[in-house]
């Protein structure tokens, strides 16, 4: 989207008449409004290759990757992959509350969908790339419960892995920690692939854009009216921001983060302390960028004590599909969470936190319009399987 | 090419410009002054995108029979969230009152203030500067 197509999307006031089966009374948007809905776009954004993984976009990486991605005999019981928690049908998360690794978790499991295009990964950016933050579930011990040596003795005992390994990353005799990285970064390689398509949203976007009343008018009158809440009262896109509906970074918005009695999730404080120590972190001698411009956001990032319950902003995208909601899962709708920001307890909040938030006293009709607005976010291939892994050459089917 | 590549050679080209700039704080970008100080500074890139990391290069001048400029600590804030940024800027003096602070993003849009911490002779004097980030 060019910025001359932008200003000419806002340079009028949009009223959108409803078709129909829409009836209802149109919703007209200002320019500021139209401006503001305009950077939710365009979509799909490209992923770009990251640096700091050679093989990010290698179709042999993504094949082995995906092999990886469900295999179980990664973990330390055998019982546990990727997938387990990342489930293709349930848009890449697993339904549940918290996670289930070897133990029971105390997060909830967010989407590895458009992964690729986030800053921090995991609810507390604990992990600066996506094969950092796959090796990290791969060896906590509550997780995966992986080794470097379990890791590599998979790859070596298991005929089509160590092939797809040696074709992915040559020959030679790698120790046990660097087949590990491998296949985290192979894994990696993997999740960058897993992005979903276009949304409801989107094309109402785009008519927006573009002065295209007839198509802006199949956009559902609610989902029309909830957008411009969000847009306007509720100031959602603050945070929500851009292409991806989220900034990339951490927020307390009041959700408690007491885990139990005694104990408490830090989470971005605990984050950045554990991205410090991790020595795959893109500082370290881990990452294959070697002019480290990738680890420019590690190098800078300041540990605060505000940073002490924040949890990073989810993107939007897919919300519909990915109950339940907030860190820890306690909200099991989105009516549930809609309402948490109309009656948001300001007594919940970090006494540094931001002054931001504010009940948003949203009437019925209201909370109905912003959940027909998130779920309008929904893209029709956000549940998809993926198709089998590639061939990799030499390696057979 | 990378936005910290963009940035370093925006660094590189600019800095025989800004090294005449620096004896009079009157180069190229915006300025910025209190009664004893003026700081001319641009960001780079000149726009500065949310979510981007960004540079900023900057010329302090003492006006007058200030003391002379000892260092520079640049950072931002927004005062209606009241919080500043994720990121800690690296300072970088470069000789004749130029300085180069790496590692700056904005995390969102609306009003941000950028701080210029002046340091001469054991007192630091604050010059700030307000932008809105779309």
């Amino acid at each position: 989207m060019t910025a001359a197509r932008v200003a000419a999307g806002a340079a009028a006031a949009l009223s959108i008449a409803a078709t129909p089966a829409f009836a209802a009374e149109p919703v007209s948007f200002t320019p500021a409004e139209t401006a503001l809905i305009l950077r939710h776009g365009p979509w799909p954004q490209p992923v770009l290759r990251d640096p700091s993984n050679r093989v990010s976009g290698s179709a042999a990486a993504i094949a082995l990757g995906q092999r990886l991605f469900f295999d179980a005999r990664l973990s330390a019981n055998g019982a546990v992959a990727c997938a387990s928690c990342h489930v293709p049908a349930s848009a890449w998360t697993d339904g549940r509350k918290q996670a289930v690794g070897l133990v029971p978790l105390d997060r909830n499991a967010p989407s590895i969908l458009n992964a690729g295009l986030l800053r921090w990964f995991s609810w507390d950016g604990g992990a600066d790339s996506l094969w950092a933050q796959a090796l990290r579930a791969l060896l906590d011990p509550r997780e995966m419960g992986a080794t470097a040596a379990l890791a590599a003795g998979v790859l070596r005992s298991d005929a089509a892995l160590r092939c797809g390994y040696w074709a992915v990353f040559g020959g030679g005799a790698a120790g046990d920690e660097r087949m590990l990285v491998d296949a985290a970064k192979a894994i990696a390689a993997f999740v960058e692939t897993r992005t979903s398509g276009r949304t409801p949203f989107d094309v109402f976007r785009d008519a927006l854009a573009s002065g295209d009343r007839e198509a802006a008018a199949r956009y559902p009158v609610a989902a029309q009216r909830g957008l411009k809440l969000f847009v306007g009262k509720g100031n959602c896109g603050v945070c929500h921001f851009g292409a991806g509906f989220t900034n990339g970074e951490f927020h307390d918005v009041g959700v408690p983060f007491m885990v139990a009695p005694g104990r408490v999730d830090p989470g971005r404080h605990g984050g950045i302390k554990r991205l410090a120590a991790d020595p795959y972190n893109l500082l370290g001698a881990h990452s294959d960028d070697p002019s480290r411009a990738s680890a420019t956001k590690t190098r800078h990032v300041e540990l605060q004590h505000a940073n002490f319950g924040q949890f990073k902003t989810p993107s939007l995208r897919n919300v519909a599909l990915t109950a339940p909601y907030m860190h820890d899962g306690r909200l099991a709708t989105l009516r549930d969470v809609v309402r948490h920001y109309s009656e948001l307890d300001l007594e919940r909040l970090h006494t540094h936190g931001e002054q931001l938030l504010r009940p948003l006293k949203l009437s019925a009709r209201e909370t109905d319009d912003l959940v027909a607005f998130l779920e309008s976010l929904t893209a029709p291939d956000a549940t998809a399987a993926p198709g089998a892994p590639g061939p990799v050459a030499g390696c057979g089917p | 090419m990378s936005a910290r590549r963009r940035i370093a050679a925006a660094l590189l080209a600019g800095a025989a410009a800004f090294d005449s700039a620096a004896q009079s704080c009157d180069g190229p970008g915006k300025r910025v002054e209190s009664d004893r100080y003026v700081v001319a500074y641009r960001t780079l890139p000149a726009k500065i995108a949310v979510g981007e990391h960004f540079a900023v290069e900057a010329v302090v001048c003492a006006k007058g029979a200030s003391p002379a400029v000892e260092g520079l600590r640049i950072d931002a804030q927004m005062p209606e969230h009241r919080h500043g940024m994720n990121y800690r800027a690296t300072v970088t003096a470069r000789g004749a009152g130029r300085y180069v602070a790496e590692g700056l993003l904005f995390h969102m849009p609306g009003h941000w203030q950028v701080l210029f911490d002046v340091e001469a002779r054991g007192r630091t004097e604050r010059l700030t500067t307000d932008l809105v980030l779309e």
